[in-house]
């Protein structure tokens, strides 16, 4: 356990520096409508990295940062002025071409320079995990300065400034995104900037509240995210996305039942939940009846929850022979393990196996993926046989709960 | 006028196909089988690898000029077991059945090669039988270059019969010369015997099994997807069990990861080249073992 918290302490923290930073401009962001805008600038960072890389910098040098800022700022003057160009076309859409240009350029560039495609990778794919204290280190006292910026300008942020205003939003906001993406990733950066501050919009008026919200909610669900990753095993900077979404989309079900009518909100919940479960079986009773042989998602997902279903509908001799077939899968399964096993425990311990043993050892493994494979093939032919059988019985037993399901009202029905 | 002329005459014969066609023009996926296809044809092929060095082979994207050079080629040479699939799309773009799967000028290299770490599943178009992909890097045992030659050599034969024994001459004396060093380079190895190595991805079966090495984990445990933090504390506690020192990496492999298992275990980080070209003294098959050998002894004798 202490492992445990050795290791994810220091993720924690730089989420919670990032938490506190990005619902801050993802609030601003929001208000006023380009969402994509981290996207871009990073990517614009990012196509300043490779130019100075192209140029013989190294990554982590002074110039590499020059590079990366002065494209960055560029970028702030660009998008300053597309608010004003966006009268026509919308803002988004430029951002979204400011963007897809950028990273065209860049693989352009690095197509001269075969080692570039990893260093542009790096720029844009942090690894949250891996970071560290000398990340704080670096972050905090900038976050703290854009952030004191912001505080002194405050009555000039609020997107209706002039040019220059803009200017200073974007330049900033292409600071801290700069130096966040290459620590967490693009995923996981724009899930800290929209996500929290979504959250807070939902359920508040004044900055301060959604701010309040939005850290709250933030600092929990990275930490949710960063033990769910560890529990699970799991990559960390996607379980932490997933970990996002989910709590947005518990915050969107959540939200009539806090500003709402309640009892309204239930009656309509419960509706929804009949409609969802109607349809699904609705649409497993077409798919079974239409193509039987064909996966059956609602039918594997109940199967290999509860084994003892497929009872229903195989004969005995269907039954026998699907667990045979699948006893002897896993078996040659295990044996190829082994056989992997003791070729891996071979290569340093004990007397070297010599080449033709190896070859041997390679063509039995061949022979028992071919085998397991056939099982395999025995399993599924056997299962798709038994389903073909029972595909009008079935599907109209589907069918007939489908309905029962459904809120609908029969009564209103039948009188018309 | 007259010199204009002779000029252009001169070009047309430079370009024509009756020179081009003095040397046998081999299509490679890899560097490492453009060095050993210029192993065993000499001066007599003309090879080119579609992935240039230094970038990951399994990842690459094939450019228009590719199926130019396909076009063009008398003779594809090919990893397969999965390692360059992308080659597959190309060849049907091409339209050259006798460089395709089946056809006579066509080398699958991992033929008859015994693959290690065989289980699941094939991705690729086959024939619809269960070849367990395996391990793809087996280049990197210097024995299988025995094999893969052999597979060279062979092809090679049918589209050039004529100087069918000189290619086998040559692989000979290749192999004669790979062997004197095979037995240098596992001497230099024998030190770092009973020394466990973590690597970032698995690349190194076929090379840890020659030199008996003990590679006792991967910081990727699979291709393009983080490692999970129960995977690093785990690497970590075991380095740290079994007193491992050292982290290899290859130069396309993120830095920041490697590094940061380094941090936790003082363990010292080794970029190892597992391509031809991969590292700038690894320029041929040879080398590329050289410069591999040299980096793990002296991070061995560092200790």
């Amino acid at each position: 356990m202490t492992d445990v918290i050795q290791f994810l302490w220091p993720p924690f923290l730089v989420a919670v520096c990032l938490v506190g930073i990005h619902t801050y401009f993802g609030i601003l962001v929001l208000a006023r409508k380009v969402i994509f805008v981290d996207l871009a600038l990073a990517q614009i960072a990012a196509l300043g990295a490779t130019v100075a890389f192209m140029l013989g910098h190294s990554a982590q040098s002074m110039a590499t940062y020059g590079y990366s800022l002065t494209f960055t700022l560029l970028a702030a003057v660009l998008l300053a002025f597309t608010r004003a160009w966006g009268t026509r076309v919308p803002q988004e859409a430029l951002i979204g071409v400011i963007y897809v240009v950028a990273a065209a350029t860049a693989i352009l560039l690095i197509d001269r320079a075969p080692q570039g495609a990893e260093h542009l990778k790096q720029i844009l794919t942090g690894n949250i995990l891996t970071s560290g204290l000398n990340d704080v280190v670096v972050i905090v006292p900038l976050y703290a300065a854009v952030g004191l910026l912001h505080w002194l300008l405050r009555r000039r942020m609020t997107g209706a400034g002039s040019l220059a205003w803009e200017f200073v939003f974007y330049a900033t906001f292409g600071i801290v995104v700069t130096s966040s993406v290459a620590i967490a990733g693009v995923l996981l950066v724009f899930s800290f900037l929209i996500i929290p501050a979504a959250i807070g919009v939902m359920f508040a008026e004044t900055l301060s509240r959604q701010l309040t919200i939005g850290w709250i909610v933030g600092t929990f669900v990275s930490a949710s995210g960063l033990a769910g990753s560890f529990v699970f095993d799991l990559p960390t900077g996607a379980a932490m996305v997933c970990a996002f979404g989910a709590a947005l989309a518990l915050a969107g079900a959540l939200y009539p039942f806090l500003r709402g009518d309640r009892q309204r909100a239930m009656r309509s919940t419960i509706a929804t939940v009949r409609w969802i479960g109607a349809v699904i079986l609705a649409g497993s009773a077409v798919q079974l009846a239409a193509a039987p042989r064909a996966d059956q998602p609602l039918m594997d997902l109940a199967e290999w929850a509860i084994p003892s279903l497929r009872t229903l509908y195989f004969t005995r001799a269907e039954a026998t022979t699907y667990a045979d077939a699948s006893e002897h899968a896993e078996r040659y399964r295990r044996e190829a393990e082994q056989l992997n096993e003791t070729e891996r425990r071979n290569r340093t311990q004990g007397e070297a196996l010599d080449d033709f043993t190896v070859a041997r050892i390679s063509s039995f493994l061949k022979s028992y993926g071919e085998m397991r494979k056939g099982e395999q093939f025995v399993v599924g032919e056997v299962r798709a046989r038994a389903r073909e059988r029972v595909r009008w019985s079935a599907s109209f037993g589907l069918l007939a709960l489908s309905l029962l399901i459904a809120p609908l009202r029969w009564r209103w029905l039948l009188r018309k | 006028m007259a010199l204009r002329l002779a000029f252009i005459i001169a070009l047309c014969v430079l370009a024509s196909p009756g020179i081009a066609q003095d040397r046998v023009q081999v299509v490679t996926t890899t560097t490492d089988l453009r060095s050993l296809t210029e192993a065993v044809g000499g001066e007599r092929v003309a090879a080119v690898s579609l992935v240039p060095p230094n970038m990951d082979a399994e990842d690459y994207q094939p450019k228009p000029q590719d199926v130019l050079r396909l076009k063009q080629a008398r003779l594809l040479v090919r990893v397969g077991l999965d390692y360059d699939l992308w080659v597959d799309r190309l060849l049907a773009q091409a339209g050259r059945p006798e460089i395709s799967r089946g056809g006579p000028a066509y080398v699958d290299a991992s033929l008859a090669i015994a693959v290690l770490e065989l289980r699941g599943m094939s991705v690729g178009p086959g024939d619809g039988h269960a070849h367990g992909s395996g391990n793809p890097h087996y280049w990197l045992d210097p024995k299988n270059a025995e094999t893969i030659t052999a597979n060279i050599v062979e092809a090679l034969a049918r589209v050039d019969p004529a100087n069918a024994t000189i290619y086998e001459a040559n692989r000979q004396a290749f192999l004669a010369r790979l062997n004197a060093k095979l037995a240098e380079w596992e001497a230099k190895l024998s030190a770092l015997k009973s020394m466990p190595i973590v690597a970032y991805h698995n690349s190194w079966p076929y090379f840890a099994r020659r030199f008996r090495l003990d590679v006792v984990g991967f910081i990727e445990t699979k291709p393009g997807v983080p490692p999970s933090p129960s995977h690093l504390a785990a690497i970590v506690r075991d380095m740290r069990a079994r007193g491992a020192r050292i982290v290899v990496r290859e130069p396309h492999e993120p830095e920041r990861d490697v590094a940061f298992v380094a941090s936790k275990t003082g363990a010292q980080i080794v970029t190892l080249a597992a391509s031809v070209g991969a590292l700038p003294r690894a320029d041929d098959y040879i080398s590329l073992f050289d410069v591999n050998v040299e980096a793990l002894t002296s991070a061995a004798a560092k200790r």
